[in-house]
């Protein structure tokens, strides 16, 4: 009897415990749904959500917003994505950078900074990652989140066993939730195919041109600090890595495979007939190698363990005990965008887009990104 | 506090609340991530601990459901009829029977890629007809965890492979003819090994005798419907993937269990479910346990530690970090390994065939399924025969095993050889 109620209290303590443990983490989980601001610049000429491309997404964790800068000019139109994977956050920071920066001199700018906006709402299990990082900025320190590379579980799930993609690729289950493994889409899909679906329209409804995927990938991985191009844009990005290369900013070209479907840089092009690329920096953050998971590996890109990898010849870009800070890896993705878009004036001077208020690579590396981030 | 202290704590708090308190494993392993959290200054990161958990949300209703199925089929009487028609029509050809055994086990993880799903799918099949011809429980559980271990290494469905290619933007192209290279040969001489001098042939006077009460008169082929039902669903996802909708292993587990329910042995569905739960609380506290390990791991720069210090080792060095590495981390999870030491590895091996490299690490990894702390298929492997320490099982486990991982590094060091050809 005693030992009856014992089992009985301790049972009742443990239930307890397990409770006020799901109460607190369930708190914190449900924080990171509390969307960042980001303050447009006033050149911003139409702010929209991607349902308005796509109705089926309104009220869905996918919609997200749009941003149009319109030149007086008529010329081309650009579309530049950030957040496709949230773990990134180089691209996502680069892409809210342009949104409080921008303004269009001759053609369209469409920026969707947060692509994914479902997988800025979780991390990664067993990554570790901090849920948020600090970036100052013109009004003091900003806090973005660093989200998940996969659309938040919650939103959709379970994943099939198999995933066949709208391209036709069979993939690991996860990658149903991977944005950039779900193009062209699907319209009656899971909810990341819904996304990937409704970007597709905003490329068609706006004539996107030219299509610009902001990514980061780990520094022991060979495709960095790269530009990958779709078959039809080879020449565009071999004239941006000229340009860039004047500049003293070294970047690879990769060709997008044929046979890896999926991915923006492949099925933007196929899908939709426009230029398509996608570029990669390195985000110590994200990798196997990496030691101390904090908010500061983020921001700063300082970490010994990658230093070691470093001199062990394991790594695919030159890391030293500066680390790669995120100023740098934006700077290098405003120089890439800056590098395309002269690139396009030179290849289809009909289809030019000039832009003004982007930040040089200088300025930031100088300033870093508090005075481009209002 | 450096990492590899970090490390060695969380090592000396598993190792001293398993040993000493008894702790049960789970609660072991969550012991040590707390323990790793304090020593890596990080406090008591409760949001860590139980995201890190999440990460097998999956896998842990994959097992719930599955061990639910298996029970039901027991109480349906649907195993013991079963193994009564296997016994009639093996019971001369023990050659045959051992090879046709061990596909019977292998193919749930061939078409799901897991070797969970292996052992406890048909594992219950051919358990009872192996024991009954003269294989120890023991050597029964040991064919059956190295059958599960290279039905999930064996095409079409290798997740882990999958995972290392997600992790170098490999398609998961071309697997099949380097899988088979790897599987066809282990899967013709383990089983053989394991039960070929111990099984015996008997003669129809003696099968009579030891044959298992068969329901088989009074349900018909009704008895047998959930098993149909179950792999038939299976083979439908992956066969009819556009056209059908994706049910998830759970899923399929939980209709086929709802089935028996009503197409067999009358039983009490709740004493059923309780049963299955209770025998499967070990393994999920397990896995939760696992996860919140491996969080605290990466949270604490201990993960990152390990991972250098293999990639570390020059050459030769570099093969005894991949035989030794990839088995005891797959202990903590195969599919993590995958990732956090596959991913590095076959960078690391990057002037080799990756579609080789990457077929190989996964007959490495695949034999954490069999190392503790979680050690899958040897746990379940328990469960099917009846024997209560996994570990005596595993015993009988460690010759095909070191086959395995000395074939897959054969594979490895000849790489560059078997490209010519693959």
């Amino acid at each position: 009897m005693k030992t009856s109620r014992t089992s009985l209290l301790t049972a009742a303590g443990l239930l307890v415990l397990g409770a006020a443990a799901a109460f607190l983490a369930g708190r914190s989980f449900l924080s990171m749904r509390a969307a960042e601001a980001i303050h447009p610049a006033p050149g911003l000429t139409r702010q929209a959500l991607l349902s308005d491309y796509f109705p089926a997404l309104a009220g869905t964790p996918g919609d997200t917003d749009v941003y149009v800068f319109e030149g007086p000019e008529a010329g081309g139109t650009v579309l530049v994505t950030g957040g496709a994977h949230p773990n990134e956050p180089a691209g996502f920071i680069a892409a809210v950078v342009l949104v409080e920066n921008l303004r269009a001199l001759r053609g369209r700018v469409v920026v969707i900074p947060r692509a994914n906006a479902s997988g800025f709402t979780c991390n990664d299990p067993q990554e570790a990652n901090p849920q948020r990082f600090t970036v100052p900025s013109r009004s003091g320190p900003r806090q973005f989140r660093l989200g998940s590379r996969l659309s938040n579980p919650v939103h959709q799930w379970p994943d099939p066993t198999l995933y066949e993609n709208p391209a036709g690729q069979m993939l690991s289950a996860s990658e149903v939730r991977n944005l950039n493994r779900c193009y062209p889409g699907r319209p009656r899909g899971y909810l990341t195919e819904r996304t990937a679906f409704g970007i597709m329209e905003v490329i068609r409804r706006e004539r996107v041109d030219l299509g610009i995927d902001l990514h980061e990938s780990a520094p022991e991985y060979p495709v960095i600090n790269a530009i990958v191009f779709h078959d039809d844009s080879a020449e565009l990005a071999a004239l941006a890595q000229m340009s860039l290369q004047d500049e003293g900013l070294d970047f690879r070209l990769e060709a997008s495979p044929q046979n890896l479907r999926g991915l923006s840089h492949r099925e933007w092009g196929d899908a939709a007939g426009i230029k398509a690329l996608l570029i990669e920096t390195p985000n110590p953050v994200q990798g196997r190698l990496k030691g101390r998971t904090t908010a500061a590996l983020v921001v700063e890109g300082k970490d010994k363990a990658y230093l070691k990898a470093a001199r062990l010849g394991r790594l695919f870009v030159p890391y030293d005990e500066k680390g790669i800070p995120l100023e740098e890896r934006v700077a290098r993705h405003l120089a890439a965008i800056s590098a395309i878009l002269r690139s396009q004036a030179e290849v289809d001077p009909a289809k030019a887009v000039e832009v003004e208020g982007l930040p040089g690579r200088a300025g930031i590396l100088e300033d870093g990104l508090g005075p481009f981030l209002r | 506090m450096p990492e590899y202290a970090v490390f060695l704590i969380m090592v000396a708090v598993f190792v001293a609340a398993a040993a000493v308190l008894k702790w049960p494993i789970g609660l072991c392993l969550m012991g040590a991530a707390v323990a790793g959290a304090l020593a890596g200054g990080e406090g008591l990161p409760l949001r860590h601990l139980v995201e890190g958990s999440f990460g097998f949300f999956d896998v842990m209703l994959i097992i719930l459901t599955a061990v639910l199925f298996m029970k039901v089929l027991q109480a349906s009487g649907a195993l013991d009829s079963l193994a009564a028609v296997l016994l009639r029509v093996f019971h001369r050809r023990k050659a045959l029977l051992l090879l046709t055994a061990n596909l019977l086990v292998m193919f749930p993880g061939m078409i799901t890629g897991s070797s969970t799903a292996s052992v406890l799918t048909s594992g219950p099949l051919v358990a009872p007809v192996l024991m009954k011809l003269g294989l120890t429980p023991l050597r029964t559980g040991a064919f059956i965890a190295m059958a599960a271990v290279l039905g999930m290494i064996a095409p079409p469905i290798n997740i882990l492979v999958m995972i290392m290619g997600g992790g170098v933007d490999m398609p998961y192209v071309g697997v099949t003819l380097p899988l088979l290279v790897i599987v066809v040969p282990l899967a013709v001489v383990i089983p053989l090994w394991i039960g070929f001098r111990h099984v015996k042939v008997v003669d129809a006077e003696e099968m009579k005798a030891i044959l298992p009460p068969s329901v088989y008169g009074t349900y018909g082929l009704k008895l047998y419907l959930p098993l149909l039902a179950v792999i038939g669903l299976m083979i439908g996802e992956r066969a009819l993937v556009r056209v059908m909708p994706d049910p998830g292993i759970p899923g399929i587990f939980l209709a086929g269990s709802l089935l028996g329910a009503v197409c067999g042995r009358r039983f009490n569905f709740w004493k059923v479910s309780r049963r299955a739960v209770e025998e499967a609380m070990p393994i999920l506290t397990i896995l939760a346990g696992v996860g919140m390990f491996i969080q605290v791991m990466t949270l604490t720069g201990a993960r990152g530690w390990i991972v250098m210090t293999f990639l570390s080792l020059p050459g030769a060095l570099l093969y005894v970090a991949i035989a030794l590495g990839m088995p005891v981390f797959g202990g903590i999870s195969a599919f993590g390994a995958s990732s956090i030491l596959g991913v590095p590895f076959i960078l690391a091996l990057i002037s080799k065939n990756a579609l080789i490299t990457a077929t190989a690490l996964s007959a490495i990894v695949g034999l954490g399924d069999l190392i503790p702390p979680a050690a899958l298929a040897g746990r379940f492997a328990g469960q099917v025969v009846g024997e209560r320490s996994f570990t005596r099982i595993l015993r009988y486990c460690l010759v095909p095993a070191l086959a395995i991982l000395a074939w897959a590094i054969a594979i490895l060091l000849n790489a560059s050889f078997l490209d010519r050809f693959i």
